[in-house]
């Protein structure tokens, strides 16, 4: 057998990696900055899903068999996100369930508008309850002391300002007087994008469910726990496997690589649900294993090259290592193109198209974040040994460390 | 040399032969037209019977499955809460050493009577409970010696807001346990609801058991004295009396009817608990009422340990009595052992009732003194020891999960389609397909001879990915598979690695055999460092994390697992077979350019 393969880099190249990190550092702590700061909810925030934010369900049925694909581009046409559409029930009942994301339609002022103008006209039955949850905007939840007929509702509430579309009596709990007050929202909006589409009498909506998030608060944090614990291992793994000089490199790298995948996410403004989450995750364990390829290589160099400085088995080892690099990003990027050029529209195009940049991010943090890292560490260890080996090994010390600085001036 | 080459050829096609053993189920079942596939019945049929039985499935993106509302009763939860309250109470008013007559929850109220022996006694007592939980509690009203308190509206609304979200929480866990994936909970606003979406339809029945099951373990102490339902009159039809052992208790075929009747009717600190009875024991001679049946034990009020109190459980054999016998066994915390400890001391010969919503399991009697804090769960009726064991896994596992803060029901149970229209799921699959074939033709047109003997690795590494998925029944989303292919891309980086290294070591004159040798020896750590590093971040995300999250670093694990073999194992084995057969003069290196 013969070894027949295509180069992409015939030669082993002499591109300088190394003495430039300072400014690629400090371009790359900007972006990471930059897209933290943009996902804080103040300044401008991450567009949650349904999966982390909740939304409204809202279940409609159809005169007949309808077109799925015509649904979605009426709903898209009204302007909601990435709704779902799902088949409800026996086939023959058409009934779907339309999921949309959420849209706070009342503010807690315009509740509580209601809550005195329900209190002073039904002052004889007396409102025993009061609920309003501003995250899902557009809904009042009473509870009477007595039965109130329904049309009186709707009217008290609709002469304080408010639009009411439903409201409606709860049979749930016997024996209580509950009421619910839909006001005019996204089932409206739905509503009439479906009736455009289908006509008045081809469409009918039954019923409206304001769903909690898949991922609640809990979920969320073990979720941000368990990533620093699986920070913290890998540390540890790659300390014990290399250099602990080389551990702290490789965690920033990835913490690097998950920022700018959030960034797609957060500057695009595109959703972030659970598949985008699982892209983070994803690029996670991707940024490493691009990582510990140069760092093997920085390894065997460091033995091979016994002398040399770091800094240059650094930029030796990522020349030697670039076409590899290249090839390896290359091939698992090709594994996206499928998704990339013809799933366009669907829910995972944006996990391709995340992981696409992450893959890119992670390469580039493994030339320019993981090893200035190590050189950095290693200049402050050199450092210290200095001082705390005294005076005596203050010049083999820094006899070492000053082929390390100079490229530094560069 | 030749030897170890055999054996790894034979390993491999081994371990592919394992791999399509396991894929056989899930074969059948995408063969089955989309309609059909879902019909246990039929899929058990054409599965062959030598084949496993768990296959892959589809998620709710792409085929939906079964949706059910569950609505929690958070109003028993208040009224537990005001139970526990009155006996912290109790303990407190003890404590402060004033004196009262009791002080008890309202029957069917979240509230606490407190009654003195005069107002005075009942007001020093309200103080007392207004001061300690001024956060909770509020007077309700106070007639004479007695004084009710109720729960502040705000708390109420908090805690039952708190019940609701720790039932989603348990749910979840239940269903993280059971190794079902990609389910949906999500809360409904508003109501007490809590929304669930299975994927497919296997097995509602069993999942509806599993997520209903409140798993509400109590235990309290047998009232062995009370004959209170000896003089109990105007029995309808459908109720009997009898006696047992020296009690009397009243049987009944409608749980409800007998609840109803009952109430009002227990003394003062008892209740009467209902046992089933779903088969008599052989030596039976006259059953006052048929099977299955309830009936009465009459028990002390008092809740003396409760499930919150276990921090495992499992299933055990139990061979007492020569019979082989699965019962669930548990282990109390250590507040928990103290007080079964303090328990089984004192009442040693006594009975203690094990009540699992709301039913009397078993009723044993203290043999001696338990002071390890375990104990065991035997259950009830006497069912077939499979379906015993069945129901034993079940409890363990609902049990160890948590039990639900409030009894749940099921609201309303649909089936709902896919959530992904049919047009997205075509593009999605085909576009993953498309990124994978991409890699194929890559490979081969980039490393010749060697970019296919990736391919061939790369195939396998699919087969086992699929395989291992299929032989933990896991569900196949679209994302998920999207997720597959990507981890198969990224799989092929371990053979990209090592025909490079083979490529440098060419470089250096080395003669193919030579080079493969030194390339995948020196590769190997390269490779082994970055997959134990993505297993670890993979093992990690499985432990710590929950529901979906877990289901993703499943995969992800298995993926590594799978591209370890494949890169390493397998290609070497048919490198070195096209390596050592080839004609000497052509092992020569390549030229460089």
């Amino acid at each position: 057998m013969q070894f027949h393969f295509l180069e992409i880099l015939p030669k082993t190249p002499t591109i300088d990696f190394v003495s430039k990190r300072r400014l690629f550092v400090v371009c790359s702590l900007v972006i990471n900055v930059f897209v933290l700061a943009w996902c804080l909810p103040f300044i401008h925030g991450l567009n949650f899903g349904v999966d982390f934010a909740g939304g409204t369900e809202i279940q409609v049925r159809f005169a007949e068999k309808p077109d799925l694909n015509k649904v979605d581009a009426a709903l898209k046409a009204a302007g909601f996100g990435q709704e779902t559409a799902q088949s409800f029930g026996p086939p023959e009942e058409n009934s779907y369930i339309i999921r949309v994301g959420r849209i706070a339609l009342m503010q807690p002022a315009d509740a509580e508008r209601a809550k005195q103008a329900l209190s002073t006209t039904f002052a004889t039955q007396k409102l025993v309850d009061f609920h309003f949850d501003p995250e899902v905007g557009d809904k009042i939840d009473l509870t009477f002391a007595a039965p109130v007929p329904t049309d009186q509702l709707q009217k008290a509430v609709a002469e304080a300002g408010i639009k009411v579309s439903d409201v409606r009596e709860l049979a749930l709990k016997e024996g209580k007087n509950d009421y619910t007050i839909i006001t005019q929202g996204i089932s409206d909006k739905v509503q009439k994008a479906l009736e455009t589409a289908f006509g008045e009498k081809g469409v009918t909506v039954q019923r409206i469910e304001y769903v909690g998030p898949q991922v609640g608060r809990q979920l969320q944090i073990q979720g941000l726990k368990a990533l620093l614990y699986a920070m913290a291992m890998i540390t540890l793994y790659v300390g014990l496997r290399f250099d602990f000089r080389f551990a702290p490199g490789v965690v920033i790298a990835l913490v690097h690589d998950a920022i700018v995948t959030l960034g797609y996410f957060a500057i695009l403004g595109r959703e972030f649900n659970l598949t985008s989450l699982a892209a983070v995750l994803t690029v996670i364990g991707y940024s490493v294993n691009d990582t510990v390829v140069v760092y093997d290589r920085m390894r065997e160099n460091q033995h091979k090259f016994k002398g040399r400085d770091l800094p240059s088995i650094v930029n030796l080892s990522i020349n030697e290592m670039l076409g590899r690099t290249i090839l390896t990003s290359g091939v698992t990027a090709i594994s996206l193109f499928g998704l990339i050029f013809y799933a366009r529209g669907t829910a995972v195009w944006d996990f391709a198209v995340a992981m696409f940049v992450g893959i890119m991010s992670g390469t580039y943090s493994t030339w320019y974040i993981a090893s200035p890292m190590t050189i950095w560490l290693d200049e402050i260890v050199r450092k210290r040994e200095g001082k705390a080996g005294g005076a005596g090994k203050t010049e083999k010390a820094g006899g070492r460390s000053a082929p390390a600085t100079a490229p530094l001036g560069a | 040399m030749t030897g170890t080459w055999w054996w790894k050829t034979v390993f491999i096609f081994g371990i592919v032969g394992y791999a399509l053993y396991y894929l056989v189920p899930s074969w059948v079942y995408f063969k089955l037209p989309a309609d059909q596939r879902n019909d246990q019945a039929l899929l058990d049929s054409l599965i062959p019977r030598w084949a496993p039985k768990k296959h892959l499935n589809l998620g709710l993106d792409l085929q939906g499955g079964i949706e059910l509302v569950m609505g929690v009763d958070a109003d028993k939860a208040m009224r537990d809460k005001a139970a526990r309250r009155s006996d912290d109470l109790k303990r407190l008013a003890t404590d402060k050493k004033l004196p009262f007559v009791d002080i008890k929850p309202v029957t069917g109220e979240a509230q606490v009577e407190v009654v003195g022996h005069s107002p005075e006694e009942a007001t020093a007592i309200g103080a007392m409970a207004l001061e300690q939980y001024n956060d909770s509690f509020r007077k309700l009203s106070q007639s004479g010696s007695s004084l009710k308190l109720a729960f502040q509206e705000a708390w109420v609304e908090k805690q039952r807001d708190d019940t609701v979200e720790q039932a989603v929480k348990s749910l979840r866990n239940r269903v993280d346990k059971w190794g079902v994936s990609e389910t949906e909970i999500k809360r409904l606003r508003g109501s007490n609801g809590i929304q669930i979406q299975l994927p497919g339809f296997k097995d509602p029945e069993r999942a509806k058991k599993l997520l209903g099951g409140t798993a509400q373990l109590e235990l309290k102490m047998v009232d062995e004295d009370d004959k209170s339902l000896a003089s109990v009159k105007d029995l309808p039809p459908e109720i009997h009396a009898s006696t047992e052992g020296g009690q009397p208790y009243v049987c009944s075929t409608d749980r409800k009817l007998l609840e109803t009747f009952l109430e009002g009717k227990a003394p003062a600190n008892d209740e009467y608990g209902l046992e089933k009875v779903e088969k008599l024991p052989p030596d039976t001679k006259v059953a006052p009422c048929s099977v299955p049946y309830y009936k009465t034990l009459t028990l002390h009020s008092k809740i003396e340990l409760t499930g919150d109190e276990m921090t495992d459980a499992r299933v055990q054999i139990d061979s007492q009595g020569g019979m082989q016998r699965p019962v669930v066994g548990f282990t109390l915390d250590r507040e928990g052992a103290q007080k079964m400890a303090d328990l089984s001391g004192g009442n040693i010969g006594k009975r203690m009732a094990i009540i699992l919503d709301g039913i009397i399991e078993s009723a044993p009697s203290f043999q001696g003194k338990i002071p390890d804090g375990s104990g065991q769960i035997t259950l009830g009726g006497l069912k077939n020891p499979q379906e015993v064991y069945q129901d034993a896994s079940d409890l363990a596992l609902v049990l160890k999960a948590g039990a639900l803060p409030a009894p749940v029901r099921i609201l309303e149970e649909r089936t709902v389609g896919a959530s992904l229209g049919p047009e997205l799921i075509h593009k999605g699959t085909w576009g993953a397909l498309i990124g994978l074939f991409l890699v194929w033709i890559f490979m081969v047109l980039y490393y010749r001879v060697s970019g296919l003997v990736a391919d061939v690795a790369l195939g396998i590494n699919g087969l086992l990915l699929l395989a291992a998925m299929a032989m933990f029944g896991s569900t196949l989303t679209l994302p998920g598979i999207a997720g597959t292919v990507l981890t198969l891309g990224m799989a092929v980086d371990a053979n990209v690695l090592i025909n490079e290294r083979i490529r440098e070591e060419l470089r250096l004159g080395k003669t193919a055999r030579g080079a493969v040798d030194a390339g995948y020896d020196k590769v190997f750590w390269t490779i082994v460092d970055g997959h134990v590093t993505a297993f670890v971040a993979g093992a990690i995300l499985y432990y710590t994390g929950t529901g979906p999250v877990k289901g993703f670093a499943v995969t992800l694990m298995i993926g590594l697992a799978a591209s370890m073999f494949t890169s390493i194992v397998v290609t070497r084995t048919i490198i070195d077979l096209l390596v050592r057969t080839g004609r000497p003069a052509r092992y020569a290196a390549p030229a460089t350019t």
